[in-house]
Protein backbone atom coordinates (compact mmCIF):
# COMPACT_ATOMS: atom_id res chain seq x y z
CA UNK A 1 0.00 0.00 0.00
CA UNK A 2 1.43 3.36 -0.80
CA UNK A 3 1.99 5.35 2.02
CA UNK A 4 -0.12 7.47 3.60
CA UNK A 5 0.05 11.63 3.04
CA UNK A 6 -0.78 14.71 4.55
CA UNK A 7 -0.12 18.17 3.46
CA UNK A 8 2.77 20.09 5.37
CA UNK A 9 2.75 23.73 5.48
CA UNK A 10 5.11 26.00 7.59
CA UNK A 11 4.55 29.56 7.62
CA UNK A 12 6.10 32.75 8.82
CA UNK A 13 5.02 36.38 8.67
CA UNK A 14 7.66 36.57 5.79
CA UNK A 15 6.88 34.03 3.99
CA UNK A 16 5.69 30.78 3.37
CA UNK A 17 8.93 28.43 4.33
CA UNK A 18 7.45 25.08 3.30
CA UNK A 19 4.52 23.65 1.19
CA UNK A 20 4.69 20.11 0.88
CA UNK A 21 3.02 16.78 0.96
CA UNK A 22 4.34 14.38 4.02
CA UNK A 23 4.55 10.92 5.26
CA UNK A 24 5.61 12.43 8.69
CA UNK A 25 6.39 15.30 10.27
CA UNK A 26 7.91 15.75 13.95
CA UNK A 27 8.06 19.10 15.76
CA UNK A 28 9.22 20.86 18.99
CA UNK A 29 6.34 21.48 21.46
CA UNK A 30 6.00 23.26 24.28
CA UNK A 31 6.34 20.03 26.51
CA UNK A 32 8.28 17.62 24.31
CA UNK A 33 8.21 16.57 20.55
CA UNK A 34 5.51 15.48 18.56
CA UNK A 35 5.45 13.08 15.42
CA UNK A 36 2.06 13.51 13.07
CA UNK A 37 1.37 10.95 10.78
CA UNK A 38 -1.64 11.21 8.24
CA UNK A 39 -5.15 11.73 9.28
CA UNK A 40 -4.29 12.16 12.48
CA UNK A 41 -7.20 13.66 14.76
CA UNK A 42 -7.46 17.45 15.20
CA UNK A 43 -4.89 19.04 17.21
CA UNK A 44 -3.91 22.41 18.20
CA UNK A 45 -0.93 22.80 20.32
CA UNK A 46 1.71 25.41 21.14
CA UNK A 47 5.23 25.06 19.72
CA UNK A 48 8.69 25.82 21.57
CA UNK A 49 12.40 26.06 20.36
CA UNK A 50 13.61 23.46 18.35
CA UNK A 51 14.21 21.20 15.03
CA UNK A 52 10.99 20.52 12.67
CA UNK A 53 12.02 17.45 10.92
CA UNK A 54 9.69 16.42 8.11
CA UNK A 55 9.38 13.30 5.44
CA UNK A 56 7.56 14.59 1.67
CA UNK A 57 7.38 13.47 -1.23
CA UNK A 58 10.31 15.68 -1.99
CA UNK A 59 12.56 14.12 0.54
CA UNK A 60 13.62 15.13 3.83
CA UNK A 61 13.60 18.59 5.23
CA UNK A 62 14.54 20.23 8.71
CA UNK A 63 13.88 23.20 9.79
CA UNK A 64 14.56 25.39 12.83
CA UNK A 65 11.55 26.96 14.84
CA UNK A 66 11.36 29.01 17.28
CA UNK A 67 7.66 29.47 19.22
CA UNK A 68 4.17 29.57 17.48
CA UNK A 69 2.33 26.97 16.89
CA UNK A 70 0.98 23.79 14.81
CA UNK A 71 -2.69 23.12 13.87
CA UNK A 72 -4.03 19.58 12.81
CA UNK A 73 -7.02 19.55 10.71
CA UNK A 74 -8.54 18.08 7.75
CA UNK A 75 -5.36 15.91 6.91
CA UNK A 76 -3.45 19.21 6.80
CA UNK A 77 -0.92 20.11 9.10
CA UNK A 78 -0.48 24.30 9.65
CA UNK A 79 2.83 25.34 11.51
CA UNK A 80 2.74 29.00 12.37
CA UNK A 81 6.10 30.05 13.64
CA UNK A 82 7.35 34.23 13.69
CA UNK A 83 10.87 32.01 13.35
CA UNK A 84 12.00 29.77 11.23
CA UNK A 85 15.03 28.52 9.22
CA UNK A 86 15.79 25.54 7.11
CA UNK A 87 19.19 24.01 7.83
CA UNK A 88 21.06 24.97 4.79
CA UNK A 89 20.06 28.66 5.89
CA UNK A 90 22.27 27.96 8.67
CA UNK A 91 26.06 28.29 9.02
CA UNK A 92 27.61 26.93 12.21
CA UNK A 93 30.57 29.27 12.49
CA UNK A 94 27.50 32.25 12.59
CA UNK A 95 25.86 30.02 15.14
CA UNK A 96 28.69 29.86 17.36
CA UNK A 97 29.27 33.58 17.13
CA UNK A 98 25.65 34.43 17.83
CA UNK A 99 25.46 32.03 20.68
CA UNK A 100 28.86 34.03 22.56
CA UNK A 101 26.73 37.55 21.57
CA UNK A 102 23.63 35.87 23.01
CA UNK A 103 25.42 34.74 26.50
CA UNK A 104 26.58 38.22 26.92
CA UNK A 105 23.52 39.65 27.06
CA UNK A 106 22.55 41.55 30.38
CA UNK A 107 20.37 39.79 32.83
CA UNK A 108 19.87 42.43 35.44
CA UNK A 109 16.04 42.52 35.36
CA UNK A 110 13.47 39.32 35.14
CA UNK A 111 12.59 40.77 31.09
CA UNK A 112 16.24 40.59 30.38
CA UNK A 113 16.82 37.11 31.90
CA UNK A 114 13.48 35.94 30.19
CA UNK A 115 14.94 37.30 27.17
CA UNK A 116 17.81 35.76 27.50
CA UNK A 117 16.77 32.46 28.55
CA UNK A 118 14.75 32.65 24.65
CA UNK A 119 18.06 33.65 22.84
CA UNK A 120 19.63 31.17 24.31
CA UNK A 121 17.39 28.27 24.00
CA UNK A 122 17.20 29.30 19.91
CA UNK A 123 21.16 29.90 19.65
CA UNK A 124 22.01 26.32 20.89
CA UNK A 125 19.16 24.96 19.19
CA UNK A 126 20.89 26.16 15.67
CA UNK A 127 24.10 24.69 17.03
CA UNK A 128 22.80 21.22 17.45
CA UNK A 129 22.26 20.74 13.42
CA UNK A 130 21.20 17.35 14.39
CA UNK B 1 19.19 86.11 -30.21
CA UNK B 2 19.55 86.00 -26.49
CA UNK B 3 15.82 84.78 -25.70
CA UNK B 4 16.69 81.97 -28.10
CA UNK B 5 19.47 80.91 -26.40
CA UNK B 6 17.03 81.14 -22.87
CA UNK B 7 14.40 79.14 -24.27
CA UNK B 8 16.92 75.80 -25.14
CA UNK B 9 18.46 76.32 -21.78
CA UNK B 10 15.51 75.82 -20.00
CA UNK B 11 13.88 73.14 -22.62
CA UNK B 12 17.08 71.38 -21.53
CA UNK B 13 16.44 71.57 -17.72
CA UNK B 14 13.27 70.32 -17.94
CA UNK B 15 14.34 67.59 -19.96
CA UNK B 16 16.31 66.53 -17.59
CA UNK B 17 14.23 66.86 -15.13
CA UNK B 18 11.31 64.70 -16.67
CA UNK B 19 14.29 62.22 -16.96
CA UNK B 20 14.69 62.39 -13.82
CA UNK B 21 11.40 61.87 -13.08
CA UNK B 22 10.66 59.04 -15.02
CA UNK B 23 13.33 56.89 -13.57
CA UNK B 24 11.59 57.82 -10.14
CA UNK B 25 8.43 56.61 -11.57
CA UNK B 26 9.73 53.32 -12.71
CA UNK B 27 12.04 52.62 -9.44
CA UNK B 28 8.72 53.05 -7.41
CA UNK B 29 6.63 50.69 -10.15
CA UNK B 30 9.73 48.18 -9.00
CA UNK B 31 9.74 48.70 -5.59
CA UNK B 32 5.64 48.65 -5.29
CA UNK B 33 5.27 45.12 -6.74
CA UNK B 34 8.24 43.98 -4.54
CA UNK B 35 6.26 45.24 -1.54
CA UNK B 36 3.18 43.54 -2.65
CA UNK B 37 4.63 40.67 -3.04
CA UNK B 38 5.67 40.71 0.04
CA UNK B 39 2.49 41.67 1.62
CA UNK B 40 1.14 38.67 -0.35
CA UNK B 41 3.80 36.63 1.33
CA UNK B 42 2.16 37.17 4.51
CA UNK B 43 -1.11 36.55 4.06
CA UNK B 44 -1.42 32.89 4.41
CA UNK B 45 0.04 33.30 8.32
CA UNK B 46 -2.76 35.87 8.57
CA UNK B 47 -5.88 33.92 7.16
CA UNK B 48 -4.42 30.94 9.74
CA UNK B 49 -4.46 32.48 12.51
CA UNK B 50 -7.29 34.20 12.48
CA UNK B 51 -8.80 31.10 11.39
CA UNK B 52 -6.74 29.21 14.84
CA UNK B 53 -8.44 32.27 17.09
CA UNK B 54 -12.00 32.00 15.77
CA UNK B 55 -11.41 28.30 16.95
CA UNK B 56 -10.03 28.89 19.71
CA UNK B 57 -12.30 31.77 21.15
CA UNK B 58 -15.02 29.50 20.50
CA UNK B 59 -13.86 26.87 22.60
CA UNK B 60 -12.14 29.06 25.66
CA UNK B 61 -15.82 31.08 26.41
CA UNK B 62 -15.18 33.90 28.75
CA UNK B 63 -11.79 34.79 28.23
CA UNK B 64 -10.35 37.81 30.25
CA UNK B 65 -6.96 38.26 28.36
CA UNK B 66 -4.71 41.39 29.87
CA UNK B 67 -4.34 42.51 26.36
CA UNK B 68 -8.10 42.81 26.44
CA UNK B 69 -9.08 44.69 29.06
CA UNK B 70 -10.01 48.12 29.03
CA UNK B 71 -8.30 49.84 31.64
CA UNK B 72 -9.70 53.08 33.72
CA UNK B 73 -7.60 56.01 35.02
CA UNK B 74 -4.87 55.93 32.88
CA UNK B 75 -4.19 59.59 31.49
CA UNK B 76 -1.82 58.24 28.87
CA UNK B 77 -1.66 56.83 25.67
CA UNK B 78 0.92 55.81 22.86
CA UNK B 79 0.42 56.08 19.01
CA UNK B 80 3.04 54.72 16.57
CA UNK B 81 2.57 56.93 13.26
CA UNK B 82 4.71 55.34 9.93
CA UNK B 83 5.75 58.08 7.74
CA UNK B 84 8.36 57.54 5.14
CA UNK B 85 11.85 58.30 5.22
CA UNK B 86 11.89 59.87 1.35
CA UNK B 87 10.04 62.37 0.34
CA UNK B 88 8.71 63.10 -3.52
CA UNK B 89 6.19 61.12 -2.79
CA UNK B 90 3.02 63.40 -2.65
CA UNK B 91 0.20 64.14 -0.36
CA UNK B 92 1.50 60.43 1.35
CA UNK B 93 3.21 62.01 4.12
CA UNK B 94 0.86 64.99 4.71
CA UNK B 95 -2.22 62.70 4.98
CA UNK B 96 -0.79 60.25 7.57
CA UNK B 97 0.45 62.81 9.80
CA UNK B 98 -2.96 64.90 9.21
CA UNK B 99 -4.85 61.96 11.12
CA UNK B 100 -2.31 61.70 13.33
CA UNK B 101 -2.31 64.97 14.98
CA UNK B 102 -5.76 64.99 14.91
CA UNK B 103 -5.59 61.82 16.80
CA UNK B 104 -3.56 63.98 19.50
CA UNK B 105 -5.13 66.72 19.54
CA UNK B 106 -8.37 64.32 20.25
CA UNK B 107 -6.61 62.48 23.05
CA UNK B 108 -5.48 65.50 24.46
CA UNK B 109 -8.69 66.84 24.64
CA UNK B 110 -9.79 63.90 26.78
CA UNK B 111 -6.63 65.05 29.07
CA UNK B 112 -4.57 62.05 27.90
CA UNK B 113 -1.46 62.80 27.24
CA UNK B 114 0.01 60.82 23.98
CA UNK B 115 3.63 59.16 23.78
CA UNK B 116 4.37 59.27 19.94
CA UNK B 117 6.61 56.84 18.24
CA UNK B 118 7.97 57.79 15.07
CA UNK B 119 8.87 55.76 11.89
CA UNK B 120 11.23 57.27 9.58
CA UNK B 121 12.72 60.58 8.80
CA UNK B 122 9.64 62.76 7.30
CA UNK B 123 7.56 62.72 10.30
CA UNK B 124 10.58 63.14 12.51
CA UNK B 125 10.90 66.08 10.86
CA UNK B 126 7.37 67.44 10.82
CA UNK B 127 6.93 67.03 14.33
CA UNK B 128 10.48 69.12 15.18
CA UNK B 129 8.97 71.45 13.26
CA UNK B 130 5.46 71.81 14.75
CA UNK B 131 7.59 71.11 18.13
CA UNK B 132 5.53 68.32 19.48
CA UNK B 133 7.23 65.93 21.42
CA UNK B 134 8.18 62.52 19.96
CA UNK B 135 8.97 59.73 22.93
CA UNK B 136 10.59 57.79 20.66
CA UNK B 137 12.43 57.72 17.05
CA UNK B 138 12.07 54.05 15.77
CA UNK B 139 15.15 54.27 13.60
CA UNK B 140 16.18 51.02 13.18
CA UNK B 141 13.03 49.90 10.81
CA UNK B 142 14.31 49.67 7.66
CA UNK B 143 12.35 51.08 4.48
CA UNK B 144 10.81 47.60 3.39
CA UNK B 145 10.47 45.65 7.00
CA UNK B 146 10.88 41.85 8.07
CA UNK B 147 8.50 40.47 10.87
CA UNK B 148 11.81 40.09 13.18
CA UNK B 149 11.78 44.05 13.09
CA UNK B 150 8.40 44.80 14.19
CA UNK B 151 8.46 42.28 16.87
CA UNK B 152 10.17 44.98 19.72
CA UNK B 153 8.33 47.64 19.06
CA UNK B 154 4.93 45.52 19.44
CA UNK B 155 6.55 43.59 22.33
CA UNK B 156 7.59 46.95 23.98
CA UNK B 157 3.69 48.49 23.75
CA UNK B 158 2.63 45.35 25.29
CA UNK B 159 4.60 45.65 27.92
CA UNK B 160 3.91 49.10 28.62
CA UNK B 161 0.00 48.45 28.48
CA UNK B 162 0.20 45.71 30.97
CA UNK B 163 2.14 47.46 33.41
CA UNK B 164 -0.84 50.07 32.76
CA UNK B 165 1.46 52.78 31.43
CA UNK B 166 -0.45 53.44 28.79
CA UNK B 167 -4.33 53.28 28.10
CA UNK B 168 -4.36 52.33 24.60
CA UNK B 169 -1.66 51.99 21.92
CA UNK B 170 -2.87 53.08 18.21
CA UNK B 171 -1.02 53.21 14.91
CA UNK B 172 -1.27 55.73 12.83
CA UNK B 173 -0.36 54.92 8.94
CA UNK B 174 -1.93 54.54 5.35
CA UNK B 175 -3.87 51.79 4.41
CA UNK B 176 -3.30 49.52 1.32
CA UNK B 177 -7.29 49.42 -0.15
CA UNK B 178 -6.44 48.87 -4.14
CA UNK B 179 -3.58 49.80 -6.02
CA UNK B 180 -6.23 53.03 -6.80
CA UNK B 181 -7.18 53.57 -3.04
CA UNK B 182 -5.06 54.13 -0.06
CA UNK B 183 -5.94 55.66 2.77
CA UNK B 184 -4.87 57.57 6.16
CA UNK B 185 -5.99 56.11 9.50
CA UNK B 186 -5.64 55.73 13.23
CA UNK B 187 -6.09 52.32 14.03
CA UNK B 188 -6.58 50.98 17.71
CA UNK B 189 -3.95 47.98 18.62
CA UNK B 190 -4.51 47.80 22.06
CA UNK B 191 -6.46 47.06 24.02
CA UNK B 192 -7.45 44.42 21.69
CA UNK B 193 -11.08 44.24 20.44
CA UNK B 194 -13.00 41.27 21.35
CA UNK B 195 -13.18 38.61 18.61
CA UNK B 196 -16.70 38.50 17.55
CA UNK B 197 -17.48 36.49 14.91
CA UNK B 198 -18.41 38.00 11.51
CA UNK B 199 -22.26 37.53 10.11
CA UNK B 200 -21.99 34.54 7.89
CA UNK B 201 -19.30 33.16 9.18
CA UNK B 202 -20.12 29.80 9.69
CA UNK B 203 -18.92 28.51 13.20
CA UNK B 204 -16.04 25.53 13.10
CA UNK B 205 -16.98 23.09 15.42
CA UNK B 206 -13.62 21.38 15.40
CA UNK B 207 -12.87 18.79 18.15
CA UNK B 208 -9.04 19.88 18.63
CA UNK B 209 -6.90 18.06 21.12
CA UNK B 210 -5.41 21.15 22.81
CA UNK B 211 -1.88 21.56 24.52
CA UNK B 212 -1.99 23.54 26.71
CA UNK B 213 -5.56 24.46 27.30
CA UNK B 214 -7.47 26.63 24.80
CA UNK B 215 -7.28 29.64 27.35
CA UNK B 216 -3.32 29.08 27.89
CA UNK B 217 -3.35 29.16 24.03
CA UNK B 218 -5.03 31.78 23.14
CA UNK B 219 -2.94 33.92 25.97
CA UNK B 220 0.37 32.84 23.50
CA UNK B 221 -1.97 33.62 20.58
CA UNK B 222 -2.99 37.77 21.61
CA UNK B 223 0.80 38.96 21.49
CA UNK B 224 1.16 37.00 17.83
CA UNK B 225 -1.95 38.77 17.08
CA UNK B 226 -0.87 42.11 17.88
CA UNK B 227 2.39 41.98 16.46
CA UNK B 228 1.25 40.91 13.48
CA UNK B 229 -1.22 43.36 13.30
CA UNK B 230 1.55 46.12 13.12
CA UNK B 231 3.78 44.17 11.20
CA UNK B 232 0.64 44.72 8.50
CA UNK B 233 0.00 48.15 9.00
CA UNK B 234 3.60 48.68 8.40
CA UNK B 235 3.74 46.33 4.96
CA UNK B 236 0.68 48.90 4.39
CA UNK B 237 2.74 51.92 4.60
CA UNK B 238 5.06 50.31 2.50
CA UNK B 239 3.00 49.49 -0.38
CA UNK B 240 0.99 53.31 -0.13
CA UNK B 241 4.21 54.94 -0.27
CA UNK B 242 5.24 53.81 -3.41
CA UNK B 243 2.24 53.93 -5.23
CA UNK B 244 1.58 57.67 -3.98
CA UNK B 245 5.66 58.11 -5.08
CA UNK B 246 4.25 56.07 -8.63
CA UNK B 247 1.17 58.68 -8.69
CA UNK B 248 2.95 61.84 -7.76
CA UNK B 249 6.10 60.79 -10.24
CA UNK B 250 3.99 60.26 -13.30
CA UNK B 251 2.20 63.77 -12.71
CA UNK B 252 5.66 65.25 -12.69
CA UNK B 253 6.71 63.97 -15.74
CA UNK B 254 3.67 64.76 -17.54
CA UNK B 255 3.69 68.20 -16.39
CA UNK B 256 7.11 68.20 -17.67
CA UNK B 257 6.52 66.80 -21.07
CA UNK B 258 3.68 69.74 -21.54
CA UNK B 259 6.46 72.35 -20.40
CA UNK B 260 8.60 71.18 -23.28
CA UNK B 261 5.68 71.19 -25.80
CA UNK B 262 4.95 74.56 -24.28
CA UNK B 263 8.77 75.78 -24.84
CA UNK B 264 9.30 74.60 -27.71
CA UNK B 265 6.68 76.50 -29.65
CA UNK B 266 7.83 79.29 -27.67
CA UNK B 267 11.25 78.45 -29.29
CA UNK B 268 10.03 77.85 -32.98
CA UNK B 269 8.22 81.51 -32.75
CA UNK B 270 11.00 83.37 -31.29
CA UNK B 271 13.33 81.61 -33.86
CA UNK B 272 10.56 82.46 -37.10
CA UNK B 273 10.40 86.04 -35.60
CA UNK B 274 13.94 86.20 -36.17
CA UNK B 275 14.10 85.12 -39.44
CA UNK B 276 11.14 87.03 -40.34
CA UNK B 277 13.13 90.21 -38.97
CA UNK B 278 16.30 89.53 -40.45
CA UNK B 279 14.30 88.79 -44.32
CA UNK B 280 12.39 92.77 -43.39
CA UNK B 281 15.91 93.93 -43.15
CA UNK B 282 17.10 92.25 -46.18
CA UNK B 283 14.21 93.63 -48.35
CA UNK B 284 13.99 96.81 -46.14
CA UNK B 285 18.33 97.23 -47.63
CA UNK B 286 17.43 95.94 -50.97
CA UNK B 287 14.54 98.56 -51.58
CA UNK B 288 16.37 101.43 -50.69
CA UNK B 289 19.50 100.51 -52.90
CA UNK B 290 17.20 100.41 -55.80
Amino acid sequence: MAEQIFQLSVITPDRSILEAEASFCAFPAHDGEIGIRAHRAPLLVKLGTGWLRAQTTEGDHRLLVDGGFAQMVGNQLSVLTEFAQRSDEIDSARAQENLAAVEAMPTADEIQFAARQRALARARAALKAG
Amino acid sequence: MANRRVLVKRRDAVRNIRKITRTMQLIATARFQAAHTRANASRPYSEKLAEVVSDLAAAAEGIDHPLMRQPEEIDRSALVVISSSRGLCGSFNTNVLKVATNHLDGQEKEGIQTDVYMARKKGIAYFDFLKREIAQELVEIGDMPEFGEIEPIASALMDRFIRGEIASAHVAYTRFISSGRQEAEVVQLLPLARHEPAEGESKRAVDYEFSPDPKELLEELLPTTVRLRLFQAFSDAAISEQIARMVAMKAATDAAEDKIKLLSREYNRARQTAITMELLDIVGGATALA
